[in-house]
């Protein structure tokens, strides 16, 4: 070996290597829980032409609906009814916020970001929303999105804008406890930017104590809670 | 009566055929060299993390491809380096790698005197910068043969390179380590 390469082998010695994690308990139990690929049936409707449709739905709001209405504040969701969603602007993109690694957006949001743990899965690009602390997953490319999954701890950060042609039904799963949210486009709101962000689909809302995660895919109900029982 | 310790074929055969356990048992046995290896090729502790865990899981489930008689190491390898680039790709960068802090003190025999370790700290940082400065290529393929001091042969099937890539690309980010060098020292 030339000097350089004994000088390399020294160095590789003297590195500074985060502890080693312990990855054969953590793979044992992925393991027994039997994961199956994530069944997806086409990309989801959050594609960037979705937000050049106009949606004017006039709809009263029945009563029960009015009563649901106190219920739905999950996390750092409030879900409001309305008779009309607002007209969309089109936008360049989700406003997912900057893209970073997924040790950043862990480091910035300062809570533990979970990660869905399927396998078909790919790795997805990590975004970090500063102004609101989200950080999201997404799987696919902005242009066809499979999935979507945003986390966030800030109350009141997000508001849900919907008329009564959307499903909601209440949802608890171990320690989660929200809505799947279907049948009928939704708006999403940010009530700290007075920002309207885009129309929204079939989405799953939940919250366990101060983290709230959405996670909006084309997918059955079922598919859903899967992969949110699979956040680790 | 405690029986013999099984050994690596017969955990294989077993994980192969579905034992979790025995696939535990490897994933413990490899688990610092796959961390490290990951760690290397994003230079982020959470990204290797994952990179390491995603890989043992997926290697778990391609077990049935792996062929009798090859070597384990550099297969499960292959695999999370795989899902180390991938990470990389996505976050678009990579962490640049740093020395600890009391590297430059050996663990046995008498410390140096401290005029010598400034000039080997000084020595291993200029080195560490140099091959951070490196192309991705070139850095993984010096990661994988000193710094982990894996042999050619895994080094090649870590990165899925044939041998004589391995060997060619080595000269070459050797050299521009000494240009580099070369340049710092004047």
């Amino acid at each position: 070996m030339s000097e350089l390469e004994l000088a390399l082998t020294s160095l590789g010695r003297k590195l500074d290597y985060p502890q080693t994690p312990d990855l054969a308990g953590v793979v044992q139990r992925r393991l027994a829980e039997g994961r199956r690929p994530v069944a997806w049936r086409r990309p989801i409707a959050i594609a960037l032409a979705a937000l050049f449709v106009a949606v004017a739905a006039v709809m009263a709001v029945p009563q029960a609906r009015s009563q649901v209405l106190d219920w739905l504040g999950i996390g750092s969701v409030t879900i409001h009814y309305v008779d009309e969603l607002p007209k969309l602007e089109p936008r360049e993109d989700f406003e997912l916020g900057a893209r970073v690694p997924l040790g950043e957006a862990r480091e910035r949001a300062q809570f533990q970001v979970l990660l869905p743990r399927l396998d078909g899965l790919e790795y997805p690009t990590v975004h970090y929303r500063g102004d609101i602390g989200m950080v999201s997953l997404l799987y696919g490319t902005e242009k066809a999105p499979r999935l979507l999954i945003s986390e966030i701890v800030s109350p009141g950060a997000i508001d849900k804008l919907l008329t009564s042609q959307t499903d909601v039904e209440p949802v608890h799963e171990g320690d989660w406890s929200g809505a799947w949210l279907s049948g009928g486009q939704h708006v999403l709101f940010l009530p700290v930017q007075d920002q309207i962000l885009r129309l929204v689909g079939t989405v799953l809302v939940v919250h366990n104590g101060a983290t709230t995660v959405r996670i909006e895919a084309d997918v059955s109900k079922d598919e859903a809670l899967r992969i949110l029982r699979s956040l680790r | 009566m405690v029986g013999r310790p099984l050994t690596e074929a017969e955990l294989v055969e077993r994980a192969r055929r579905g034992d979790q356990d025995a696939y535990g048992e490897l994933v413990h046995a490899y688990q610092g060299i796959a961390f490290r290896t990951a760690y290397l090729l994003t230079g982020n502790a959470a990204d290797a993390e994952d990179a390491a865990q995603e890989g043992f899981v997926k290697a778990f489930y391609a077990l049935r491809r792996f062929r009798r008689g090859a070597e384990l190491r550099p297969w499960l390898l292959r695999i999370v380096a795989n899902e180390a680039r991938n990470r990389r790709r996505s976050a678009g960068r990579r962490g640049k790698l740093a020395l600890r802090a009391a590297a430059v003190v050996p663990s046995g025999g008498a410390a140096p005197s401290p005029e010598l370790s400034v000039l080997d700290a000084e020595r291993s940082g200029q080195l560490l910068a140099a091959l951070n400065e490196l192309r991705d290529e070139e850095r993984e393929v010096i990661a994988c043969r000193y710094l982990l001091e894996l042999s050619e042969d895994e080094t090649a099937e870590t990165l899925g390179l044939r041998k004589g890539t391995v060997k060619s690309r080595l000269s070459r980010a050797l050299d521009h380590l000494r240009e580099r060098m070369e340049v710092d020292d004047v």
